[in-house]
């Protein structure tokens, strides 16, 4: 199983980086085959909205550079981990400047399901999304727009599990990280 | 909003003037300048200067933020520069209004509900007052054309920027009655489900693509 942690940490801020050190190796452990992205140190130019992967190179992103990593990364992971400071209640951008790029990874035909209009899946491979907020100051509202978002990119993501698991700096990193592993067996994602 | 003078419209999609965003937006701050309020208009793909927006942003009593849906939330660019906002305005005083337009290529408006949160907290965060927000559904059917030349289909698009702007120049808030207008679908959504993907094949075999439309490079890795 593969998994792939994407971390939207903006420059200058070390907030998130014992919670990635720790998800990789407790990922590892759980016998994932594992890949971490420190988004901010990584050449991802904003996706043009030229459609060009649909319709001229379906399936890559017609910018070569680590954009197409990332989607790559994304269309082979069984569990996707999106590891961000909350930003008025969304991800950072360092994290949506990757997520606009796996915009390849689904095709370009609607159809509506159980009363919403989605993106058919490029692939079938079933995925699950796991959302990791941290709060900039203490529990204010915005962690309810976080988790509305978690779950809105993983319908249209097809993914057949997914959580948004929210905390502040002042928190127990063993805490996270229990909460962490227990989302994953009650996903049925490992034991 | 007493004495609304500067207005500053602040383009989130990296297509330029012929996006459904700019059109938008830009139709909404030619109405607010038939009002006497001076407009400034940024695209936030194009190359920008960190310094420059935010001292248009202190100038601006007025910000419009016009986006795309990208994901379900805004693009990146565009949170890139409400960071920029945020911090700049941290624990600032002097009193700012925020409105947004945005649009989706979803049938549905209420898709944009996401990313209208998003603003609204952002609002909070950077210290503006919130002035609403409209959405769209089906944004391609605005792409390309002024709302002006593209006719009696953009009709209602027009009343409810129309009405926006006369609001907003007032010292009001964008009015429930604008955004009903705003958000009513131009075609029935399984009529546009049919077009665009319809659409989508044509361009495909424009471009010679269309038996791999549905390639999956990655999977065979």
């Amino acid at each position: 199983m593969r998994a792939v942690v994407f971390n939207g940490a903006l420059e200058d801020d070390d907030s998130l980086a014992k919670v990635y050190h720790f998800l990789l190796r407790d990922l590892t452990e759980l016998n994932f085959e594992t890949t971490g992205f420190v988004l901010r140190n990584m050449g991802i130019a904003i996706c043009r909205g030229c459609f060009g992967c649909w319709i001229k190179t379906p399936g890559v992103c017609v910018q070569d550079d680590a954009g197409r990593d990332t989607a790559r990364a994304f269309a082979r992971s069984d569990l996707i981990v999106y590891l961000t400071p909350i930003v008025f209640g969304g991800y950072s951008s360092q994290l949506k400047k990757a997520v606009d790029r796996i915009i390849p990874n689904v095709l370009p035909f609607l159809k509506k399901t159980e009363g919403e209009v989605y993106h058919l899946p490029r692939y079938k491979k079933k995925k699950s999304l796991i959302g990791l907020g941290l709060l900039p100051r203490s529990y204010d509202g915005s962690e309810a727009i976080f988790r509305t978002l978690i779950k809105q990119n993983s319908f249209n993501a097809h993914c057949h599990y997914y959580d948004a698991l929210v905390f502040t700096e002042e928190e127990n990193i063993d805490n996270i990280l229990g909460e962490f592993r227990e989302t994953l067996k009650q996903g049925g994602i490992c034991r | 909003m007493n004495g609304l003078q500067t207005a500053l419209l602040l383009v989130g999609s990296p297509r330029g003037p012929g996006s459904a965003s700019a059109i938008l937006g830009t139709y909404l701050v030619e109405k607010l300048k038939e009002k006497g309020i001076r407009t400034v208009s940024r695209h936030l793909c194009r190359e920008l200067n960190r310094q420059t927006l935010l001292e248009e942003v202190e100038e601006a009593d007025l910000l419009i933020i016009s986006s795309p849906l990208y994901v379900d939330c805004l693009p990146a660019q565009v949170i890139k520069v409400l960071e920029w906002i945020g911090t700049a305005r941290r624990g600032a005083g002097i009193k700012k209004y925020l409105a947004v337009i945005l649009n989706c290529g979803l049938p549905e408006a209420y898709r944009n509900e996401i990313a209208l949160a998003i603003c609204r907290r952002f609002a909070i965060d950077a210290q503006l007052e919130w002035c609403g927000g409209l959405c769209l559904g089906m944004g391609p059917a605005v792409d390309g054309k002024s709302l002006q030349e593209a006719g009696s289909m953009v009709r209602h698009l027009r009343k409810a920027l129309e009405i926006s702007a006369k609001r907003l120049a007032e010292g009001n808030t964008v009015p429930r009655e604008a955004v009903e207008l705003f958000e009513e679908p131009f075609l029935p959504p399984r009529m546009y489900i049919f077009f665009d993907n319809l659409g989508w094949k044509q361009l495909a075999r424009k471009n010679g693509v269309r038996d791999r439309i549905d390639a999956r490079p990655y999977e065979a890795e």
